[in-house]
């Protein structure tokens, strides 16, 4: 029993899922002192609030309300099924960087990738009349649209890397704004028009659609563009209304997980896989081998950027999320979370499922902050940031784990390209306890 | 002053460096005489670098103490160790890339006057030392651009800068050319005559015997023994080194050169580095049941040739035959279905060192039938495809076909990339310094398994730096000089002096006297029939 224990924390699988969460723990800690300071100097707030707020951080998910002064716990279905819908576009976004970084890329691009998707499944959804085509026909050329759109978008600095050797973080930063001011000028600029279809508006007249995508019926909604449900556009829910009810969740979630089990499988069963890896891990070797290097880096990028777009489609094609599009576009912070997400999952695809829906119910945490307690939600963006900080950790973390581990086997050697190895015979070397002796310092620090 | 003998300058008692799960050092003594030039000989991973570190104070031993002129002293860091004035040229050199090289002698040990540099003090000083011993070096330039051997000078200067008596020199020789090793030498012995100690660490006899007086051989982290260089032999020290009889000469039997597999016309490849062609109007021939060496001093368009030949450059004129096909504008891909290539530089192209074991055996092959259907990787037809190599080329690891590459030693890391080559049984073997940096014993081995594919009637051609190599290896040697074939020899009649003449440019063979070009002729006048 204690043989199969150590064997498993020897894994390094385990090592690196230990490091993650010791680095979550770490964040929500953090967190909680961050709220103990706030509160004691806040004097509308006080002990009591201060010993809530720090209850709500850790099971905020499964708040349920406050009777009597006092908060209540129990399963919340709606909380939970709205954890579901706000993990499905992080899972998807942090799918997109950690594909990225699998061919040694860093995709900074997803906010781009994903306004893009945004824009074109919007655009599809809402301009192809519901009266003359099966609403699904539509969800899926706009979900097919948001994909391509990302996909565009993310091959962008994909071929810019590949055959100019222009670095993809500065290529990914300026598409990323290009992406912003297009959506800006695209909405502005497009007029459709589409009959509304048999179905009553949320205030029970028949619309005509018209004009500008900019909401005109609700005019106190002038920066908004519609709901994908004017045009009877919306995801399935596949039953999991019924599952969490009075909740956001729709199918969504499910191809957001279907998705990140294929590419998972992608990456680490096939071919395509093994030359992404090949490339990432090593351009120069690749090349040697004959595998095609640069159509990998373009694919991979596109991979990433229609991954990127498909959880925008996901997202925005709920039917009742609301796009609010400015004169002057901000980039949409999920876009930027996936890289956390992916950071936390340790780019494990798999991982990214649950690192989303982690990030996502640190989200929904605030909401409840914010309705149950004096404290307002921003105070959950920097756990958020703390967590990310301390992800970034989970690298040092993870060798402090495999710290002992790695002594007594083989070691990493240093990165740098050494023409004369250590080392004869066994994998031990002299040189290499140094390394892991350094890292451990590192770690300790 | 009592006898010369037992006037030691650093002494090193029963050292015992314990890291998790080896013992690195184990009970090694080392004395140092004032004025001699010491050798530290062992194989990869003997424990001679970690005996160093530990006298550079990077590690604390377990056990053992260091005594200097005597006394014991303790060594915490580095900078006590500069204080005691022992100053250390690492094998991987600690240099600031874009600054000069005067900035990087003084780096740490500046001259200032109220907090603003005074480098015309240094200078002089610098200078001063470049006239005593010989150091050739542009104090001015920016050491990026300058050559390997001159960066080396520049660390031996910051040595010197310091007033270190005692200088440790660990594997300088290993990336320097022969000629720039000649002159390591001479500067070495200079600072012998100027009665500084010298520690030298290696793994090459030839320069023990050429400079040492006494030598300290370690084997497996455990001492063997110090004897004096005037009263042994290489055989000798190496059997000490490897701890049984080792093969020093290559064993074949003469060449039986078959048909022509490798046919190159006119090749010309343009240069990364600068505007000229690496390799000029190049034209030979590869038989097979041969090995054709290419000589020559590095950076004289051998690994442009290789570029050319193996699709990771392409030619701007000229044709790559192989077995009469013309691959000059192949795809690498197509390529492989005609050559294997040992590359140069294992960690840059031969290894993708964070996949496996497993994965790098099938680097080329994984779109092969018997490793991949419908797209997905056939991963037990992988695994023990990598046991078959491992096992018949005797790869040895931590755990096997799933031992990450980065965790091997060199030597292993380097079987693999040949166990790999030679299983995917090409006609052609274009094998680059397939030895470099390892040890005897796994030299050994190359060597037998390429003298065995030679046999089995498989062309070889193999680029080499190492004169050793070139000539105990070798059946045909052509001379590479600033791309041009200037030579080509017969290795039992000719010797290293005339191989080197030729290496420096400084003889030139009438091209009539050469094969690559009688056959050219031939061809001509067979084309005119």
């Amino acid at each position: 029993m204690n043989n199969k224990l150590s064997l498993l924390y020897r894994k390094d699988g385990t090592q690196k899922f230990l490091s993650s969460l010791i680095a979550i723990l770490l964040g929500m800690v953090f967190g909680s002192i961050l709220i103990a300071i706030v509160g004691l100097n806040d004097s509308d707030i006080g002990g009591k609030g201060v010993f809530d707020g720090i209850k709500l951080v850790f099971l905020g998910l499964f708040s349920t309300g406050m009777k009597d002064g006092s908060l209540t716990f129990g399963f919340n279905p709606s909380l939970f099924g709205d954890m579901l819908f706000r993990a499905t576009p992080l899972i998807m976004t942090g799918l997109s960087v950690a594909v990225s970084q699998k061919t040694g890329l860093f995709n900074i691009g997803a906010p781009g990738q994903y306004l893009m998707g945004t824009t074109v499944s919007l655009m599809i959804a809402l301009s192809i009349p519901a009266s003359s085509v099966p609403p699904v026909v539509i969800w899926l050329l706009a979900f097919l649209g948001g994909i391509l759109a990302g996909a565009l978008w993310g091959a962008i600095p994909g071929l810019l890397k590949a055959f100019l050797n222009i670095n993809e973080v500065l290529a990914c930063i300026m598409t990323n704004w290009i992406s912003a001011i297009l959506t800006t000028w695209l909405f502005d600029v497009s007029r459709f028009s589409v009959f509304r279809g048999p179905a009553t508006s949320a205030m029970g007249d028949p619309i005509v659609l018209n004009g500008s995508f900019k909401n005109l019926i609700e005019s106190t909604k002038s920066a908004y563009v519609y709901m994908t449900n004017y045009n009877n556009v919306a995801t399935a829910k596949l039953g999991l209304d019924k599952l969490f009810p009075g909740s956001q969740v729709n199918g969504g979630i499910l191809v957001a997980i279907l998705l990140a089990v294929v590419v998972y499988i992608v990456i680490n069963k096939t071919t395509f896989g093994y030359q992404l890896k090949a490339c990432g891990a090593n351009r120069h070797a690749a090349r040697y081998a004959g595998i095609q290097d640069k159509r990998n880096i373009v694919f991979s990028m596109a991979i990433a950027g229609g991954l990127a777009g498909a959880g925008a489609s996901l997202y925005w094609l709920s039917g009742n999320t609301e796009f609010a599009w400015q004169t002057y576009q901000s980039l949409p912070a999920v876009g930027f979370n996936g890289i956390p997400v992916a950071l936390l999952a340790i780019n494990n695809p798999i991982g990214v499922i649950f690192s989303g829906v982690f990030m996502a119910m640190l989200n929904i945490i605030g909401t409840r902050l914010k309705a149950l307690t004096a404290y307002n939600e921003y105070i959950t963006d920097v756990i958020i940031a703390a967590i990310v900080y301390l992800s970034a950790f989970a690298l040092v973390i993870r060798m402090w784990l495999g710290g002992r581990k790695k002594k007594k086997e083989a070691a990493p050697k240093p990165a740098e390209p050494a023409p004369v190895q250590p080392a004869a015979e066994k994998p031990v070397e002299t040189s290499d306890p140094a390394v892991s002796e350094e890292q451990k310092g590192g770690a300790q620090a | 002053m009592n006898n010369q003998k037992d006037d030691f300058v650093i002494e090193m008692l029963n050292i015992t460096k314990v890291f998790p799960g080896i013992k690195a050092n184990d009970n090694i003594t080392l004395q140092l005489r004032r004025g001699e030039i010491h050798a530290l000989l062992g194989e990869n991973g003997a424990g001679k670098s970690t005996l160093m570190s530990v006298l550079f104070g990077m590690y604390q031993p377990e056990e053992g103490v260091i005594k200097k002129n005597g006394e014991v002293v303790r060594i915490n860091n580095p900078n006590d160790a500069t204080k005691l004035n022992i100053g250390m040229v690492h094998q991987h050199f600690k240099l600031v890339e874009v600054f000069t090289v005067l900035e990087n002698i003084i780096l740490g040990a500046e001259t200032t006057k109220m907090g603003f540099l005074q480098k015309q003090e240094a200078r002089k000083k610098v200078e001063a030392l470049i006239e005593r011993y010989g150091l050739k070096v542009d104090l001015d330039a920016k050491v990026e651009d300058i050559t390997v051997g001159m960066q080396q000078r520049t660390e031996i200067l910051k040595m010197l800068y310091r007033d270190n008596e005692i200088l440790i020199f660990d594997e300088p020789t290993a990336v320097l050319t022969p000629q720039e090793i000649d002159e390591l030498m001479e500067i070495m012995r200079g600072f012998k005559r100027e009665g500084k100690s010298i520690l030298f660490i290696t793994h090459k006899l030839n320069e023990i015997m050429a400079v040492a007086d006494r030598v300290s051989v370690l084997r497996k982290g455990k001492y063997i023994g110090t004897v004096d260089v005037a009263d042994t032999n290489k055989q000798e020290l190496s059997n000490m080194m490897v701890g049984r009889p080792v093969q020093l000469q290559v064993v074949k039997e003469p060449a039986k050169p078959g048909q022509v597999v490798l046919d190159v016309q006119n090749l010309t490849i343009p240069s990364r580095l600068h505007h000229n062609n690496a390799v000029k109007n190049v034209s030979f021939q590869a038989r097979a049941g041969e090995i054709l060496c290419i000589a020559g001093i590095d950076g004289n368009g051998q690994s442009e040739l290789v570029y050319g030949l193996t699709g990771l450059e392409r030619p701007s004129s000229g044709k790559v035959l192989v077995g009469g096909d013309d691959i000059t504008r192949a795809s690498i891909h197509k390529r492989q279905a005609y050559l294997s290539h040992i590359p140069e530089d294992r960690h840059k192209h031969g290894l993708v060192l964070d996949f496996t074991l497993e994965q790098n055996m099938v680097l080329q092959r994984f779109r092969e039938k018997q490793f991949e259907k419908a797209g997905f990787i056939r991963k037990a037809a992988v695994r023990s495809y990598a046991e078959k190599l491992i096992e018949k080329y005797d790869v040895r690891s931590g755990q096997g076909p799933v031992t990450m590459a980065r965790s091997m030693s060199g030597g292993n890391q380097q079987k693999a990339i040949i166990a790999r080559e030679i299983d995917r049984d090409k006609q052609l073997i274009v094998a680059v310094q397939p030895t470099r940096g390892l040890d005897v014993g796994a030299i050994e081995y190359i060597h037998s398994e390429l003298v065995r594919e030679r046999d089995e009637g498989k062309a070889i051609l193999l680029v080499s730096l190492e004169l050793d190599e070139v000539m105990s290896l070798s059946d045909r040697i052509l001379v590479l000089y600033e791309g041009e074939i200037v030579g080509e020899f017969d290795p039992k009649q000719t010797t290293v002096q005339e191989l080197g003449l030729y290496m420096a440019g400084a003889k030139r063979m009438d091209p009539s006297q050469m094969s690559v070009f009688k056959q050219e002729e031939r061809k001509e006048t067979k084309n005119e029939q």
